[in-house]
């Protein structure tokens, strides 16, 4: 099965990094993570964060007029590794169709070999927020 | 009334103070080991408990002789103050700070407050990484008297001696096994070891700066649970990390003799084939 296009291009670009510039492009995406819009924040609040190990990962999904959907993350600054993670899919999967999105396979990380660069458990992370996006996208069906 | 040791302990103004110490070496270990990369204490190294700490094959920590090499390439010495700090309350900074224990290192310290609050205070971060003279750093074997395998929780359960289960109370309960959407760190079963008291580390921590709690509070926290001072403790969470803290709070900022960190913890406990578990 084949992933959509942008999601495809980085996953080959990392699958081809040294473990530094794996981490480097982490670090890189981490920084530039974009805030929240403000007009998602009082969405915002009314969620629950979930405490302990776990980042807070707070997901939104904006229908495009093409059926495409672009998503809204919050996640804090203090979980660069998270958010390095979760800007692939984001720069990825931003303005896919739902039946793309719920296309991609839940193991399509693999050939990164990202577990030379973070651990494993932060890996797992990845069917976390991938699941997420997917259930995000799930109401944006169009109807046949 | 005051810590138990409190030469373990140091504040952020200490750190500020001994940033050019060469007699100090401040180390940041954090959950998320990226953070040492967005900006650090001036002048701080780094260890991160999975690429560093960790055995890259076998699910153990790293053997004497690698721990001598990381030590040794951190340049630090037997009398080499080393100050540790993190992210999460000083949950992997503890972690640190208990595996360098481990293998005998002595003059440790703890940020109180960790990463946190070195950041409320708007104090310097830098992301210049320094490099240090390489010494030739000697560990002491490793010190089986901090740390419990699962022979050795057996034990503690048909001897009837004290668990302190640390985990947040959903994953006491069996609730949960890790937390939702992300299967990190699981096991296969959920519940907690039998006659384990349930005392979340994040009671032992203030939440608005990530300091501990008075050494007052903390008495009342762990005896009011049934953890006395005289007792032989066993500490465990999910993979040893939040543990560490707790371990470090009763043997260090309350004086227990007897307390050991079940680094196995929930991820070994919780897959065990016949291992006893409550819910």
């Amino acid at each position: 099965m084949s992933l959509p296009p942008k999601l495809q291009e980085i996953v080959d670009d990392i699958a081809s990094m040294s473990r530094e510039e794996k981490l480097e492009t982490l670090i890189a995406y981490a920084e530039s993570f974009p805030a929240l819009p403000e007009w998602l924040k009082e969405e915002r609040n009314k969620m629950e964060a979930v405490p302990e190990c776990m980042t807070p990962v707070f997901l939104f999904g904006e229908k495009q007029p093409d059926g495409g959907i672009i998503f809204h993350f919050d996640i804090p600054p203090q979980s660069p590794t998270v958010r390095g993670l979760a800007s692939i899919l984001r720069e990825g999967l931003n303005g896919c169709k739902p039946e793309e999105i719920l296309a991609v396979p839940a193991d399509f990380y693999l050939p990164m070999n990202l577990q030379e660069a973070v651990s494993q458990q932060r890996i797992n992370g990845f069917t976390g927020v991938l699941a997420h996006m997917k259930h995000v996208a799930v109401p944006y069906l169009e109807k046949k | 009334m005051p810590y138990a040791h409190p030469e373990y302990l140091v504040d952020t103004e200490w750190v500020a103070n001994h940033l050019k110490d060469a007699a100090v070496r401040i180390i940041e270990s954090d959950e998320d080991p990226l953070l040492y990369a967005m900006g650090h204490i001036p002048g701080a190294a780094q260890v991160d408990w999975f690429s560093t700490l960790q055995d890259p094959l076998r699910r153990d920590f790293l053997s004497k002789e690698k721990f001598e090499e990381v030590a040794s390439n951190l340049g630090i010495t037997k009398d080499t103050t080393v100050v540790f700090y993190g992210d999460k309350s000083n949950w992997f900074a503890c972690y640190a700070l208990w595996l360098f224990q481990y293998y005998g290192y002595e003059k440790v310290r703890i940020m109180n407050g960790g990463r946190a609050k070195w950041e409320q205070e708007k104090r310097e971060l830098v992301k210049d990484v320094p490099s240090f003279a390489k010494t030739t750093y000697q560990a002491k074997p490793a010190d089986k008297s901090i740390r419990a395998f699962r022979d050795d929780v057996f034990k503690q359960i048909d001897s009837k001696k004290p668990l302190v289960d640390v985990r947040s109370p959903k994953e006491y309960s069996g609730e949960l096994i890790s937390m939702p959407a992300y299967p990190q760190e699981g096991a296969t079963r959920g519940g907690h070891i039998p006659g384990a008291a349930s005392i979340p580390w994040s009671q032992a921590v203030n939440e608005a700066d990530s300091t501990f709690k008075t050494p007052e509070e903390l008495t009342a926290l762990y005896e009011g649970k049934g953890i006395k001072p005289d007792g032989d403790i066993i500490a465990y969470c999910r993979i040893g990390e939040r543990s560490s803290l707790t371990w470090f709070v009763l043997k260090y900022l309350l004086g227990y003799k007897k307390v050991k960190n079940y680094d196995g913890s929930w991820t070994e406990w919780g897959n065990l084939v016949d291992a006893p578990i409550e819910k």
